[in-house]
């Protein structure tokens, strides 16, 4: 039971922590009523993992080998630039987004802000959804066929969790000061980026589209990215316990670059 | 850049078209998945040579092979085989999982 709620857990959370941070941007910007663009996004997320999920067992040979992967890497960089954009749009807009309700949902629909947080729901959702429904399929089976229930209650209890999770992020989120809100907001997309984009480059690497390398240092007598600790650590800052030159150089170049984006621009554009 | 885009094309050419290498076939292994568990659950390769994993799942429920150190998260649907790349290996130990089951199924990849 332990096992299959670490695994579920695990791959739930960082599709929990980006709905959780999108419906509290919402709340903030004073647009509750347009919750249904992330609800929409995340359940289009969740239709687009069951596809998959069904896609997956029906192909074979080069299509299996190769196709998931691929798509998995153009989550992950769409995840990345989305993000992105969301942070230099805050930074950008934070005079406004400081502002009085109706001026915050002005701008942001000005802007056409709104579905963006939908697409950001929806990769969210769709980056391990494919893998959680295989495995939670695969529960269900056994379970179906006699085996205890032990296992599949583990794997729901570790989604319930993780969506228990993504809940706490978004009531904390709510309580927090509008101009608190956006730059704790802020650092956190700026870390889970960060993480996202070194992981791309390291499936890039695992794919043979970038050259391999070996870890650049190891810190998995520290914390392990395997364990519950670690598997949130990866999940919030993209940590690694074996990093490769290449993802630690990406990680610190999106930082620095990001940080520009996010930050740099707010003197200029915002009140102090 | 253009380097860059040189290597990536050349890659991307590697890759999709693994049947116009003949000379140099990198060398297959066979790895099996039952019972939640890895046959064998011990690869022996060489040395800085690359080589292709390839992974029948004989379980009735998907698994996941994972290796952090390879960079390789890969689901295999039941009745399924993939073929993984791996690229050549500095000696030493690399192990895997898999993620479904990682209580049994657990595995290691020995390059000498």
């Amino acid at each position: 039971m332990a096992a299959t709620f670490v695994v579920t857990l695990r791959e739930g959370f960082e599709a929990a922590l980006l709905l959780g941070i999108v419906y509290a941007c919402l709340d903030r910007f004073g647009a509750r009523d347009h919750y249904r663009w992330v609800t929409l996004g995340g359940a289009l997320g969740l239709v687009a993992s069951i596809l998959m999920g069904i896609a997956v067992t029906l192909l074979s040979g080069p299509l299996l080998d190769l196709g998931p992967d691929l798509v998995a890497a153009a989550v992950i960089f769409a995840a990345v630039g989305l993000l992105t954009w969301h942070g230099w749009w805050m930074s950008r807009h934070a005079q406004a987004l400081r502002g009085d309700v109706q001026r915050r949902v002005a701008e942001a629909e000005a802007t056409r802000r709104l579905s963006v947080l939908g697409l950001i729901a929806f990769t969210g959702v769709f980056r391990e959804g494919a893998e959680t429904v295989l495995f939670l399929w695969g529960l269900v089976s056994q379970t179906a066929e006699g085996a205890s229930w032990d296992r599949l209650a583990g794997g729901a209890l570790g989604v319930a969790t993780a969506a228990a999770l993504g809940w706490a992020v978004f009531h904390g989120g709510t309580r927090l000061s509008v101009r608190h809100f956006f730059t704790v907001t802020s650092v956190v997309l700026l870390l889970v980026a960060a993480g996202l984009f070194s992981t791309g480059l390291g499936k890039l690497q695992g794919l043979g589209f970038l050259p391999p390398a070996d870890a650049f240092w190891d810190t998995s007598f520290l914390l392990s990215d395997r364990g519950l600790v670690g598997g949130f650590a990866t999940g919030l800052v993209g940590y690694r316990a074996r990093p490769t030159l290449i993802e630690i150089t990406g990680y610190a170049l999106y930082l620095v670059v990001a940080s520009a984006l996010f930050f740099g621009g707010r003197r200029a554009t915002g009140p102090r | 850049m253009h380097r860059f885009a040189l290597l990536l094309a050349t890659t991307l050419a590697a890759v999709v078209a693994p049947s116009a290498a003949t000379a140099a076939d990198p060398a297959e292994i066979a790895l099996t998945i039952e019972e939640n568990r890895f046959q064998p659950e011990e690869v022996r390769v060489k040395a800085g040579a690359p080589f292709v994993l390839v992974v029948t799942n004989r379980d009735k429920t998907a698994e996941e092979f994972e290796s952090r150190e390879l960079r390789i998260e890969k689901v295999i649907p039941p009745g399924k085989t993939v073929r993984l790349r791996v690229p050549a290996l500095k000696a030493g130990t690399y192990p895997f999982v898999g993620e479904y089951h990682e209580k049994t199924a657990q595995g290691r990849i020995i390059a000498e």
